[in-house]
């Protein structure tokens, strides 16, 4: 019996600090909290540097590609690594073309951008209706499947969650500097090349693994919500990747919290990846809310004092 | 099933022509997307719109299953509506807080999508008989297009056409310098309009797609605005086109299948555009370098009055009649003693013009006309002949051969 | 092309030829430049000044010539355009950037660089400006961030873009005087200026551009009349639409 069913909101809390420590196994609300929660951390760590280096739409359209790369590998291998490697695969053709059609077909950035992803998600598309006789998955793809994550989805979390953190830990000072300004960096002796690969590989790999919970475009809110909202109120990158993840998780909670607590009272379903773009959403909104008034405030004061 | 069938079949001709205006109308509008580099704007835009297609689906639903029949027209409105918020909110994100572009469109467009499935999951619990409906949102289903939808097809497809062709000169100072805001706030109601009348056969994911492909095509083949807007209409209306067709074939969802032949004829321009094309500029070049290496053939021989075969070089340079073979000799043809001499008078009068009109020293010039000797038109020799005063000697006292009479 | 020179040279280029697209941007450039040494680079606007300073530095490829510079120790002061200034970094963080090739990648930043930074910034004026976030700094100030930088990588060739544009004049003093001490200390400074008014005041040596080179060499010899009709006047028809010709028949369209 599943301790959370009919809780409400706030019981909800209640609920999962009494369980913290009485350390019983979890149960599939838990789960699903703590997938989303790693997925949450793991993209706030990488999305200021997707922000900062203006790979957003980049990385939406890698998110949009990694189900070519996914539907592939599940046609010719079939295991959960197979489908890593076809993701990231993917995203590295996603990489690898659109800089192609910059460089030597000189289109602008956003028309190859555009270009490549509907191209290769329309591919992605052929493989599973065709093929794969699953036109499931691209609709699964797309909206994610965050209310049936297990075990296994936990671990894989876990495991992105680790090695993005010890990436970012290591490598934020180069990460910063290319972000920053390129030729300085290549000045210096840094390599752009390098470096922005790694920081495509690091999206891919998030992307990758959190499409697996939340579905292609909640990803992209995970990557770019909290950090906006974080930038609100703090203008130093070492703090900021602090508050992203925070705010990501912050997120987290309340979405899984109101997700239980409203089947619980109306009795339906609802999309709790939905619920977390909404609170994401909802965080910036309040965030913004304050600081515009007390930017007036400020003014004001000024004025009178 | 024969060409004609698509467009007199009662059940092919709505889907047929329903995809083909609704992908000119695209491609026109992607045209000038495309020129301000704005083109994932449609993507946030169509995005956007699918919370409110559902809004408009759960309005409907709640008055009750014989609503069916107007879901077009829900959906329609309710998209429209969110469109244009999510229009707005990415405006107000770049104004308000500086948020850069590119963030600003992949938040608004994961806030928006988001909201849609938290919408769709409502629909799918609460109202099952409505979910289907919801469902073609995302990939898009031209299959079940009528003589109805046609009107509205046709009619948002004749007020673009006539809009780009009266607002021209408008246009084309919004696009290139800094045009009205009228004009600007036209073309993106035009481009909701568009976006959201094409949901309904390309889907929500790819309808951005209808507007990118046909634009990347005709700018590879067009060098103006005008020509471009017409390629645009052109390949987008094939696509739209050819993309049905698949779909009777294939069973695939109308995007998907649009999406690929319409980037079918962008890569295909991309490539073989006669000015543009990747596969012309790369002839044009070796024929180039090839043409340098004849010609440079040609000096030597001119200089030497007789080499030892020189392979594949010198034997195009028989086929064309500059040299004749004798044993394991080549030796110029009076034709090609007339035109080495050509090349050298370049090459001389070019050394001169550098070290007499632009104070180049004399140690440098060499480099210089060993390139440019290829180059010069005889409208540059006429004019160059006419600035050095008929010369007779470069910079090095060698003669300057005389003028090819 | 970063090769140690035999000759005395700090900064060689080599018939250097830059291309973009339709047009030659740079042809046939090819100088010398000594050691401590303080070099103006004018022209006028579109003459490849900031192609010319990016191509020494190794951030754009030529389409043939070589560039040679006889010390690895470079500093770069790009133009302040090129960077977000809403980044997140506060400006010690920016100066410590210049310290980077010196930390191995593992590494965190130790308490000798952030005494070199602060010691740079202190050179500039600006020590006490150390924990700012760069958003908040004027123009002038802006600037004399980036030279900061390229300070504390103790370079013995400074490259700067235009660094005197839209700032106050009294920041402007300041860079020059800065600059100058620099030479004193023996360092080569390479500058793309805008202004030629005060060219005679601030630099000794002067690399006139225009497309192509038109004289590099000290400002009393080259400076002239004679030099500026050429650099300022109008181009050769010819010369430009044969050069134009060119680029396009090498890119092939």
């Amino acid at each position: 019996m599943n301790p959370y069913s009919g809780v409400g909101f706030f019981e909800f809390f209640g609920v999962l600090l009494q369980r913290l420590f009485s350390g019983s196994s979890l149960v599939s609300d838990e789960v699903q909290l703590a997938v989303l929660c790693c997925s949450a951390v793991a993209c706030g760590l990488v999305g200021p540097f997707v922000v900062l280096k203006k790979m957003a739409l980049f990385a939406n359209a890698l998110s949009h590609t990694t189900l070519l790369g996914v539907a592939c590998a599940f046609l010719l291998v079939g295991t959960t690594g197979g489908l890593l490697l076809g993701a990231l695969v993917s995203a590295l053709l996603t990489a690898a073309i659109t800089e192609l059609l910059g460089r030597v077909f000189r289109l602008s950035a956003d028309a190859s951008i555009g270009l490549v992803f509907s191209a290769l998600f329309a591919l992605g598309i052929v493989v599973v209706t065709v093929w794969l006789r699953n036109a499931h998955l691209g609709v699964e793809a797309v909206l994610g499947h965050a209310d049936a994550l297990q075990r296994s989805d936990l671990t894989l979390a876990v495991t992105l969650l680790g090695f993005n953190s010890v990436f970012v830990l290591v490598f934020h000072r180069q990460l910063a500097l290319v972000a920053f300004d390129e030729n300085l960096a290549r000045t210096l002796g840094f390599s752009a090349v390098v470096w922005r690969v790694a920081l495509f590989f690091l999206t891919a790999l998030t992307c990758i693994t959190a499409f697996r919970s939340v579905g292609v475009l909640v990803v992209l809110a995970l990557l770019i919500g909290p950090y906006l909202t974080a930038r609100l109120f703090c203008q130093r990158l070492g703090q900021l990747l602090l508050w992203t993840p925070v705010l990501g998780i912050t997120a987290c909670l309340i979405a899984v919290a109101a997700s239980r607590s409203l089947l619980s009272t109306t009795g339906v379903p609802l999309s709790t990846a939905g619920i977390l773009s909404v609170v994401i959403g909802l965080q910036f909104a309040v965030a913004a809310t304050l600081k515009t008034l007390s930017t007036r405030r400020k003014i004001c004061d000024t004025k009178i004092g | 099933m024969t060409l004609a069938e698509y467009f007199t079949d009662p059940i092919l001709r709505a889907p047929s022509i329903g995809c083909m205006l609704m992908c000119m109308t695209a491609g026109v509008l992607g045209v000038v997307l495309f020129l301000q580099k704005k083109l994932l704007l449609s993507e946030t835009v169509s995005h956007a719109a699918y919370p409110g297609a559902l809004v408009g689906l759960i309005a409907l639903a709640l008055m009750g299953p014989e609503m069916e029949p107007y879901a077009f027209a829900a959906v329609l409105v309710g998209a429209f509506v969110f469109a244009w918020a999510g229009l707005k909110t990415v405006q107000f994100l770049e104004n308000r807080f500086r948020i850069h572009a590119d963030a600003a469109l992949g938040f608004s467009l994961a806030l928006f999508f988001g909201l849609g499935v938290l919408l769709t999951s409502w629909v799918q619990a609460v109202f099952p008989l409505w979910s289907n409906q919801a469902e073609t949102l995302l990939f898009g289903q031209a299959a079940t297009l009528t003589d109805g939808h046609l009107w509205v097809y046709g009619s948002l497809t004749a007020i673009v056409l006539t809009f780009v062709c009266l607002c021209f000169r408008p246009l084309q100072t919004l696009l290139f310098d800094r045009g009205s805001s009228a004009v600007e706030r036209a073309v993106q109601l035009l481009l909701l309009l568009a976006i959201v009348v094409g949901i309904r056969s390309a889907g929500i994911i790819l309808v951005a797609g209808m507007l990118i492909a046909p634009a990347v095509a005709a700018r590879a083949l067009a060098r103006s605005l005008g020509p471009m807007f017409v390629w645009a209409a052109v390949f987008g209306g094939l696509s739209g086109f050819l993309g049905n067709v698949l779909t009777t074939h294939v069973r695939l969802p109308t995007g998907p299948a649009i999406v690929l032949v319409s980037t079918g004829f962008a890569l295909l321009s991309l490539l073989v555009s006669p000015s543009r094309g990747v596969a012309f500029r790369f002839v044009r070049k070796y024929r180039f370098h090839l043409r340098c290496r004849e010609e440079n053939l040609l000096k030597e021989l001119w200089k030497k009055g007789r080499m030892v075969r020189k392979g594949w070089v010198g034997f195009r340079l028989k086929q064309q009649g500059w040299v004749v073979r004798d044993g394991q000799w080549l030796h110029l043809t009076e034709d090609g003693k007339t035109k080495a001499a050509g090349i050298v008078r370049l090459h001389r009068l070019w050394e001169l013009y550098l070290t007499e009109q632009l104070g180049v020293e004399a140690v440098r010039v060499h480099r210089s006309a060993e390139e440019m000797e290829h180059i010069l038109t005889p409208e540059l020799e006429e004019r160059l002949t006419k600035v050095l005063a008929n010369p007779e000697k470069d910079p090095h006292a060698q003669p300057i051969p005389p003028r090819r009479p | 092309m970063l090769k140690p020179l035999p000759g005395g040279s700090m900064v060689q280029a080599d018939s250097l030829f830059v291309n973009y697209d339709r047009t030659a941007v740079l042809w046939d450039v090819t100088f010398s430049v000594p050691p401590g040494v303080l070099l103006g680079i004018v022209g006028p606007n579109g003459a490849g000044k900031s192609t010319l300073l990016k191509t020494l530095l190794g951030l754009v490829r030529p389409l043939s010539g070589n560039v040679f510079l006889n010390t690895g120790k470079i500093g770069y002061v790009p133009q302040r355009e090129t960077v977000d200034w809403d980044f997140p970094i506060t400006v010690l963080e920016v100066v410590l950037m210049g310290r980077y090739p010196s930390l191995r990648w593992w590494q965190r930043i130790r308490a000798a660089d952030r005494e070199a930074a602060l010691h740079a910034l202190t050179q500039v004026g600006m020590a006490e400006l150390a924990d700012r976030q760069i958003g908040e700094l004027s123009g002038g100030q802006q600037q004399k961030l980036f030279l900061a930088r390229a300070l504390v990588q103790q370079p013995d060739v400074f490259f700067l873009d235009e660094p005197f544009a839209g700032i106050d004049l009294a920041a402007e003093k300041d860079i020059v005087q800065l600059l100058k001490q620099l030479k004193n200390q023996g360092k080569t400074i390479v500058v793309v200026h805008h202004d030629l008014p005060t060219v005679s005041e601030y630099f000794d040596w002067v690399l006139l551009l225009n497309t192509r080179l038109i004289a590099c060499g000290p400002v009393t010899e080259v400076f002239h009349a004679e030099n500026l009709r050429k650099t300022y006047g109008k181009t050769s028809p010819l010369f430009e639409e044969a050069v134009g010709l060119s680029a396009k028949q090498q890119s092939g369209l």
